[in-house]
């Protein structure tokens, strides 16, 4: 008998269906991964087994017997724990408040007892004693941790339940090799004691370790179900996107031609110093693109939001074309050429419940000077600019929320192109959208190199960034160890700099 | 676990106990004060200080419960002021002896209870935004103690107000509330609930999807707070012996003044209910050292906003820098 | 034909319909209880108090609009204060007008400059920095009111803002109006307004976008302080000498106004047609529940209640289950 199975479960939202056919068998003892493109529905099918999404319709049996699970209260009450992606920690508590929160109230007592709190969390913490990193402590705020450690956390607070089904909705993002390698050890442990797991993951290595069987959802179906080890990456992928394999997807460029003729330095960096940034010097020349690479988390992306002066401090020297970038601020990069495409856009880039209209013109205005807002004219050259990138929008007064994730980043590109910069600087610009409005940017930002914009790229996807850098920088520890070039540019290549220094 | 113990331990002094700078403002005052006026600290001055401002201490424990939660509750002073004439009227129709004057405090602390339930089941039931929603219930309360008593004046009996302000066994009969408050905050903040609730401050979608009952919670903070709220309009009483029912309106502003003194930060997830208690001592000494300090009787107010305004910004910066 | 009554229904449920179809009931429910109570002389009076509170609003509605928390509580010492600053140097002369009104918008660009900063540059939160500048402006006022007597209104003043000035309508509510159409045109048609979305919905894109989001902040706290300048300068024509702390009954009420217009506290959506309307709701339900003729205790309860109902109709929070 299934431990737990999901029948035609749907979910809409007004118009939007977020999960139409939703359908899943879950055994005991079996690592099941769930996969689909962004958007396709898999976390709001996770959710709705949380219980903190109410279903419209559909059935969800558990070990049998029909369930209602009506919110993560009672999903915990039937052996259900789930690890949130976006992570569901306390930031003012400690890291053993935070492991112990869920199971607080139902152990009994007015008032709460640290060392049992601490004894009943240290289990948990145990498989990650080693690499746990620096300041990491029982009694340290969360808020307070690095990212991976939080990570880690959430990983501990989703074991410290003991629930019977996990749900792991992207639990490694931010995790390295080590970490991971600890992970799925635990992983491997939950499984030999025959509890069910549900594992969401867009690294497919890590799926094919791990993973017994793989659900996959394409818009908002299921469309199977199969066995890891009859199936293939490629097979999966064309079963995500509904296509069939797009032969060498994006073909590679030759060693860049523009080096050849003198070519003019656009951006020159000497000695950047800023958190996370340990001494960085590079140079880029007009219509290159140069990749950042590595493992994650190594600086790449403290480099480029250093150098739009988003970090707190900075120091070296950075050149902008000839002049010398001064302010370390968003609007003094902004008025040296500088442009920059966050990956985490509903942080740093969409002005949320606004028109696509305004979140289109503000560089425009800024670098123009505008005072009053006309919505005809600047409308024209608003869509003039998203055109550019084949942006699809029904009105160009209608909030921005209610575009695709692709959509709605590539009205942030556009954002940039409505008044062209000198250098782009794209912090994995592609996270969290889908594969058409990938190839559609890149194919943009391919035009514009050859009119000479200078481009640095960091992607968390190492074939993407190899596949669009004219050389890469592989960076560890915050620093650049080596550079690629030419046929250098292979995975191969990238781990071997990337571990060499590790 | 591999740590730079000294480090974090010196973080975490002032992260435990984040009333500690409260404390200094408060000392610094104590301080001033002598200087300006010795006999300000004397014993009796002390004790006239802490029997004005005890329900100030109490109403800004009350209003600390529910910004822990991330939100607030700007009836507080409604809810002290209805309190205090069901109290007295009370005490008046059930004849004035001492079973009557108990009775009727039980029946108070009831009403401020069911007060802050009300508030919660509006604020988190209805999902309405705190700030407006016990605005417009501090009104309905409001009209209520109007209802009760329409016009400010009738007395309570002699017993009341003079244990209020007298001794037992030689200590000033406030100082044994101010010990029952403190043993209060002592138990409070070590329940589990205490975690909870700043857990749902913190971040409530987070806590919901932890399984925490989050609507609950916040109910039962507000509930506090109404039920706090009545203990601080019993103090009212004590010291101004008579029914008014808009007495406390005035205070709901100077109850989260209060609370952000202490260290407490209105987004909620972190602060102190000792802290607050405090930062409503540490307005009364800004408004005694004013008066000791010679300020002329026109300037008076203006110099008491103006170190209101200077204290809160200390405390808002120097918190932030602690909890860095 | 369905996109059709989509978008009826959608109307309907916008907050400034909603207002202003309350407006009309309640209208009419006075006209009946009290026949007179919706007459055009009475309707003029009504919105005449409602433009008072309307202009302070206007500011209070930026400051919110501007999100991280904007609120200001100090618009009520502001109100006071330039009262008495507008009464004490007009002194019932016509001459005294221009310097009046002039002192009056500094005091308030003044204290919405100082709130400002402190919001911006020590990042303290809005409601405790005004809070605190709500002190300062009170003990201010016992400071400017000791020793000097209290000022008289101008009677041009008086003139403008009670009597009728253009087909019948007074110069007050002239003013409020064009106030409504210069807010409406600087939060639609000029990048200032773009920005001032902007940083309420999202400051950290706004601020990767180029937006100057301090600037605008501090702005936005200084038009607070005018706005709430020039309603106590009116309310001194209106009420034609200046009285104790005049503007505390507007502190709260201006939020209130915000609120039920559709503009929720988190900021970065809605607008000023929708808070005049709310101002105008406010006022009209005070009113009626005056005209009722019943005690304080039970026009005090009523008040509060119906406030509470008619916050169900609008920026009810989201559900944490989806």
């Amino acid at each position: 008998m299934p431990r737990l199975r999901l029948k035609g479960v749907s979910k809409r939202y007004g118009a939007t269906i977020a999960l139409g056919r939703g359908d899943l068998t879950l055994m005991s003892g079996e690592v099941h991964v769930l996969m689909g493109s962004n958007g396709s529905g898999k976390s709001t099918l996770s959710k709705i087994i949380a219980g903190s999404v109410r279903p419209d319709d559909g059935v969800i049996e558990c070990d049998g017997s029909v369930v209602t699970i009506p919110s993560p209260r009672a999903a915990r009450d039937l052996g259900i724990a789930v690890f949130y992606q976006e992570l569901s920690l306390a930031s003012h508590r400690s890291v053993v408040e935070n492991i112990c929160l869920p199971r607080l109230s139902g152990t009994g007592g007015l008032f709460r007892n640290r060392a049992g709190m601490a004894a009943a969390a240290a289990p948990f913490i145990a498989p990650f004693e080693s690499v746990l990193g620096d300041g990491f402590g029982l009694d340290v705020p969360v808020g307070r941790l690095r990212a991976d450690q939080r990570q880690l956390v959430e990983i501990m607070k989703t074991l410290a339940a003991e629930p019977d089904i996990f749900i792991f909705d992207e639990p490694t993002s931010a995790l390295d090799r080590a970490q991971v390698d600890c992970f799925m050890t635990v992983l491997r442990k939950l499984k030999a004691e025959g509890k069910s797991i549900i594992f969401i993951s867009h690294r497919m290595d890590e799926i094919f370790e791990i993973g017994d069987r793989v659900t996959i959802i394409r818009d908002g179906e299921t469309v199977s179900t199969s066995a890891l080890a009859d199936t293939s990456m490629d097979e999966i992928l064309r079963t995500m996107t509904g296509e069939e394999a797009p032969g060498p997807a994006v073909p590679a460029v030759a060693a860049a031609p523009h080096v050849a003729r003198q070519p003019s330095i656009k951006l020159k960096v000497s000695n950047l110093v800023a958190p996370g940034v340990n001494s960085v010097s590079f140079e880029l020349a007009a219509g290159e693109i140069l990749g950042f690479g590595g493992l994650h988390g190594q600086g790449q992306s403290a480099v480029l939001r250093a150098l739009f002066g988003t970090a707190p401090t900075r120091s070296g020297d950075i050149e902008v074309g000839a002049t010398r970038l001064k302010g370390n601020s968003p609007r003094a990069s902004i008025r040296e050429g500088l442009a920059y495409v966050s990956g985490d856009r509903a942080r740093d880039g969409v002005i949320d419940g606004r028109s696509i209209l305004e979140n289109t013109v503000p560089i425009y205005a800024l670098k123009n000077h505008l005072i009053t807002a006309s919505p005809r004219s600047l409308g024209t050259r608003a869509a003039d600019a998203l055109e550019q990138l084949q942006t699809k929008y029904q009105s160009l007064f209608h909030p921005i929320s209610s575009l695709s994730g692709g959509n709605q980043q590539k009205v942030i590109v556009s954002r940039w192109l409505m008044a062209p910069p000198q250098v782009m600087l794209l912090d994995d610009p592609t996270k969290g959208i889908d594969i058409a409005s990938k190839t559609e940017l890149f194919r943009v930002l391919r035009d514009l190199a050859a009119d000479g914009m200078a481009i640095l790229l960091y992607s968390s996807e190492d074939a993407e960034l190899l596949e669009n850098s004219d050389r890469v920088l592989v960076f560890n520890n915050g620093r650049t160890v080596r550079e690629l070039r030419g046929d250098e540019r292979t995975r191969y290549h990238l781990y071997h700099a990337a571990y060499e220094a590790a | 676990m591999s740590m730079p113990q000294s480090t974090s331990r010196q973080r975490s002094v002032f992260e435990r106990f984040p009333f500690i700078p409260a404390l200094g403002i408060l000392v610094a005052l104590l301080i001033l004060n002598g200087i300006a006026e010795p006999r300000s600290m004397s014993y009796g001055a002390i004790t006239g200080l802490i029997k004005t401002y005890l329900a100030l201490m109490f109403l800004a424990v009350a209003q600390s419960f529910v910004v822990f939660s991330a939100d607030i509750d700007l009836s507080v002073g409604a809810i002290l002021s209805l309190v205090n004439v069901v109290v007295v009227v009370l005490i008046e129709r059930l004849g004035g002896g001492p079973d009557s004057v108990l009775l009727a405090c039980l029946v108070g602390v009831l009403v401020g209870t069911l007060a802050g339930v009300f508030n919660g089941l509006v604020v988190v039931g209805l999902r309405l935004q705190p700030i407006v929603a016990t605005f417009a219930t501090g009104i309905v309360f409001t009209g209520l103690a109007l209802w009760v008593l329409p016009v400010a004046g009738m007395p309570v009996p002699q017993a009341f107000w003079r244990t209020y302000g007298g001794r037992i066994f030689e200590i000033p009969f406030v100082f044994y509330v101010v010990i029952l408050l403190a043993v209060f905050i002592w138990l409070a903040v070590r329940t589990k609930y205490i975690i909870e609730l700043m857990a749902v401050g913190d971040n409530r979608l987070a806590a919901y999807q932890s399984g925490l009952p989050v609507t609950r919670i916040r109910i039962k903070a507000f509930a506090l707070c109404g039920l706090l709220s009545a203990f601080a309009a019993l103090c009212i009483i004590g010291d101004t012996a008579s029914g008014d029912p808009v007495v406390g309106n005035a205070m709901t502003l100077y109850s989260v003044a209060a609370v952000v003194l202490g260290g407490t930060a209105l987004s909620g997830g972190s602060g102190s209910l000792l802290g607050s208690a405090i930062g409503a001592l540490i307005l009364g000494l800004i408004n005694s050292f004013v008066f000791f300090a010679g300020v002329s009787s026109e300037w008076q107010n203006f110099a008491q906003g103006v170190a209101v305004l200077v204290a809160l910004m200390a405390g808002v910066l120097v918190t932030r820098r602690i909890s860095k | 034909m369905t996109r059709l009554s989509t978008s009826i229904a959608d109307l309907v449920r916008t907050p400034l319909v909603v207002a202003l179809s309350l407006i009309l009931a309640l209208l009419l429910l006075g006209e009946l209880l009290s026949p007179g109570f919706a007459s055009s002389s009475q309707i003029m009076r009504l919105l005449i108090v409602a433009s008072i509170l309307g202009v302070v609003a206007a500011g209070q509605n930026l400051v919110i609009l501007g999100g991280r928390e904007g609120i200001d509580l100090s618009v009520g010492g502001v109100v006071s204060l330039s009262a008495v600053i507008a009464g004490n140097m007009m002194q019932g002369s016509d001459a005294g007008i221009i310097p009046a009104i002039l002192a009056c918008l500094a005091t308030g660009a003044f204290f919405g400059l100082l709130n400002g900063l402190g919001v911006t540059l020590l990042r303290i939160p809005p409601l405790i920095m005004t809070l605190g500048m709500l002190g300062v402006l009170q003990g201010l006022l016992v400071v400017v009111r000791s020793g000097i007597p209290s000022g008289l209104a101008a009677p041009g003043l008086a003139r403008f803002v009670t009597q009728p000035f253009l087909f019948g309508v007074p110069g007050m509510i002239w003013l409020w109006g064009a106030i409504g159409v210069l807010m409406a045109l600087l939060l639609r048609r000029t990048l200032f307004g773009y920005r001032v979305y902007a940083i309420g919905s999202n400051e950290n894109a706004a601020r990767m976008a180029g937006v100057p989001a301090d600037l605008i902040r501090i702005s936005l706290f200084v038009l607070s302080g005018m706005f709430a300048a020039v309603a106590g300068f009116c309310i001194i024509g209106y009420a034609g000498s200046s009285f104790s702390n005049v503007g505390a009954q507007y502190m709260l009420p201006s939020i209130i106004a915000v609120v039920l217009g559709g503009t929720p506290l988190s900021g970065g959506k809605g607008g000023y047609t929708g808070t005049m309307a709310g101002a105008v709701l406010l006022i009209v339900l005070q009113s009626i529940l005056t005209t009722l003729n019943i005690e304080e205790a039970g026009r005090q309860f009523a008040f509060g209640a119906t406030l509470l109902v008619l916050m169900l109709f609008y920026g009810r929070g989201k559900a944490l289950r989806g």
